[in-house]
């Protein structure tokens, strides 16, 4: 066992021995990228011209006002291409490059990685296919013609859900037969290692930069830090700054669909247990045979039955908690964040701000918490209409 | 000893070569997987690869994931399959049995339960093609060095310098990946297939054998010197589908495959 590829009992690399070189090499490449300044001054380069970073961490007065305490939310809905997922894409695609491949692949569930992936290797002049579940592509549609612009080839994954979980399986077996010259860029914070480490560095910008930006309007670090988790990519961003300001009390948000009572959900880490799939062991959802079950949530980008090992530990060593909004509460905290501050979130991040507002009621106006807006709603305004028409949607 | 290393054995003093063939396990039901392990028993299989179906194969390719599909809608399961396994064993099918499944299956069993249970029911050897030699341990210490169960190890044409190591405690014997990526690709073997094999070989205390895209003896024809066997998989289940699952028809094709194998020059 390889201890460092380990959160507690989870992460790991659950791959075949064909990946197992190739894991290797990465993980050597990652970690002399991340100490050579003339990487990261590239990546915080791109970061700030090409993404528009850094995010304003704004002060939502409405809602703050009415519910009684202060939330800022965290905009990563204005970066390029509309969610805190080109930020991992900018690291993904720098690194890649360096080690001198020269096609990527990616899996995507609501298309924002996949949008990301391929905007990154359009800049970066790299050929671009993205694994994407038939259903997906579906509810989805907007964010496929948008790859396709971008010169990104949209495969078609037709076997077992239709969906991520799939995706990721297409991914990992392509990745399994060409991995010689293609680089596979993960987008959540899920896979095995160094993948979740590696999200979590490319992401962890979000969090740095609210906490500089807390301490700077309020003199001291926030309560309460909240963010939606899927696979976990934006949450453990958020979250990575924290971590060690023990006051800080970190929550992660996931998706319980029609409610986890119904079986209709995506909360793996409330309802799951522990096991492997997509090169890692964490939390999943399973059924009574040990097949992976499939995520119900009106949000594809959280509509994954798995959960990144990092989390799974700090749920286990209690650091973070996890809990869990339904379809209904997300769709209403949507509409009114829409109605008090101007602002369409994607369905992912509407998640995180149902649970603020609960949240919120146990808290004073001398506190603070910061939530992070993980994407904008451009892409879901379908589905909104048509959840809004009690058409249901479609999933 | 155990039952694979057993017959591999007897088969390096009589100067042939295995013959290996995977099944999905109640594909399309449980009745058809005994028959068809009892009818290529009789006509000369040295070992099979019995699959336990599951949800996320991401070894496989698109007909070893439609068999696995398949088996699960039909109610398949690893329980179901140790049943099976020993209601085998109890009239008397002697050939070693391997268990091809993902570690996951074996998690949510419990890697301690297991162990004990292929153990009673007879299962020879476990290919898991997602538990590579570094996740090894947990299910080593389960196993415990006994002689009914053993791990099989899984080299690719990539491992270069990680095959001594892989090999150095391996038993029964070295399954050689021809390809990179999923099974079933017919026929492309990686570039560098003889080297590699020659590479595995020359390491390798135990014999060597050779899988994916194998679909007639010829095909291993230009590597025999290298190689004790050969594993036929994504060929053989899509010959049991067009044959509506017909023992006779699997029955001859491993007794034609394995003449030949012994036949090659």
């Amino acid at each position: 066992m390889n201890s460092k590829a380990y959160y507690g009992q989870y992460g790991g690399q659950y791959v075949a021995e064909s990946l197992m070189n190739t894991l290797e090499e990465l993980d050597q490449a990652f970690e002399e990228a991340i100490h050579d300044p003339e990487f990261m001054k590239q990546y915080h380069y791109y970061l700030k011209q090409y993404v528009g970073r850094e995010t304003p961490l704004y002060y939502a007065e409405r809602l703050s006002e009415k519910y009684g305490t202060k939330i800022y939310l965290k905009r990563e809905d204005l970066n390029h291409t509309g969610a805190h997922k080109i930020n991992n894409v900018i690291g993904q695609i720098l690194l890649a490059k360096r080690m001198g491949k020269t096609k990527v692949i990616a899996e995507t569930g609501a298309g924002q990685h996949g949008v990301a992936t391929a905007t990154g290797a359009a800049l970066f002049n790299m050929e671009c296919t993205v694994y994407m579940g038939k259903e997906d592509i579906e509810r989805q549609k907007l964010n496929v013609m948008r790859m396709e612009m971008l010169g990104a080839k949209v495969v078609s994954v037709e076997s077992g859900s239709n969906t991520l979980k799939d995706a990721t399986n297409e991914a990992i077996r392509t990745w399994a037969k060409t991995a010689e010259d293609t680089f596979y860029i993960i987008g959540s914070a899920v896979g095995p290692y160094p993948y979740p480490k590696m999200v979590k560095e490319f992401q962890s910008v979000i969090s740095k930069e609210a906490r500089k930006q807390h301490m700077e309007v309020e003199g001291r670090n926030p309560d309460v830090v909240m963010a939606c988790v899927g696979g976990g990519s934006n949450s453990i961003g958020m979250f990575a700054d924290f971590i060690d300001q023990k006051e800080v009390e970190l929550i992660g948000v996931e998706a319980a669909g029609l409610g986890v009572e119904t079986g209709k959900h995506a909360s793996a880490m409330a309802m799951g247990e522990p096991g492997v799939l997509h090169g890692m062991r964490s939390y999943l959802l399973q059924n009574e045979d040990g097949n992976i079950q499939l995520a119900h949530s009106i949000s594809a980008g959280l509509d994954y039955p798995g959960v990144g090992p990092e989390h799974a530990y700090l749920k286990d060593t209690g650091r973070a908690k996890y809990v869990s909004i339904t379809d209904v509460e997300a769709m209403d905290a949507l509409m009114e964040l829409c109605k008090l501050e101007g602002i369409i979130p994607a369905i992912e991040s509407a998640h995180a701000v149902a649970y603020a507002f609960k949240k919120a009621k146990e808290m004073t106006m001398d506190q603070s918490m910061i939530v992070c807006l993980s994407g904008r709603g451009d892409k879901d305004v379908n589905t909104i209409a048509s959840y809004l028409a009690g058409e249901g949607y479609l999933n | 000893m155990n039952r694979i290393e057993e017959k591999l054995q007897a088969l390096k003093k009589d100067n042939k070569k295995a013959f290996i063939t995977y099944i999905t396990a109640g594909f399309p039901d449980y009745n058809k997987t005994k028959e068809l392990i009892e009818a290529q028993e009789k006509a000369g299989v040295d070992i099979i690869e019995l699959g336990i179906p599951f949800s996320d194969p991401v070894a496989d390719g698109p007909v070893i994931q439609q068999a696995s599909y398949e088996a699960i809608l039909g109610g398949a399961n690893l329980a179901k399959t140790f049943d099976c396994m020993k209601e085998m064993r109890e009239a008397n099918v002697q050939v070693p049995i391997v268990f091809m499944m993902y570690y996951n299956t074996v998690l949510h069993y419990g890697v301690e339960a297991f162990a004990a249970k292929c153990k009673e029911c007879g299962v020879d050897g476990l290919i898991i093609p997602d538990l590579p030699f570094e996740e090894q341990e947990e299910l080593q210490k389960a196993l415990n060095g006994a002689d009914e169960t053993i791990l099989i190890e899984l080299v690719s044409p990539v491992s270069k310098d990680r095959v001594p190591k892989l090999l150095e405690n391996a038993r029964g014997f070295v399954y050689c990946v021809s390809a990179m990526g999923v099974t079933g690709q017919g026929g492309e073997f990686h570039k560098q297939v003889k080297e590699y094999l020659a590479s595995v070989k020359k390491v390798s205390k135990i014999p060597v054998m050779m899988g994916f895209g194998i679909r007639t003896a010829k095909d291993v024809a230009p590597m025999k010197d290298l190689i004790d066997g050969a594993i036929v998989g994504t060929h053989f289940i899509e010959l049991m589908r067009e044959s509506n699952f017909d023992a006779k028809t699997a029955s001859e094709y491993v007794s034609t495959f394995k003449k030949e194998l012994n036949e090659l020059d």
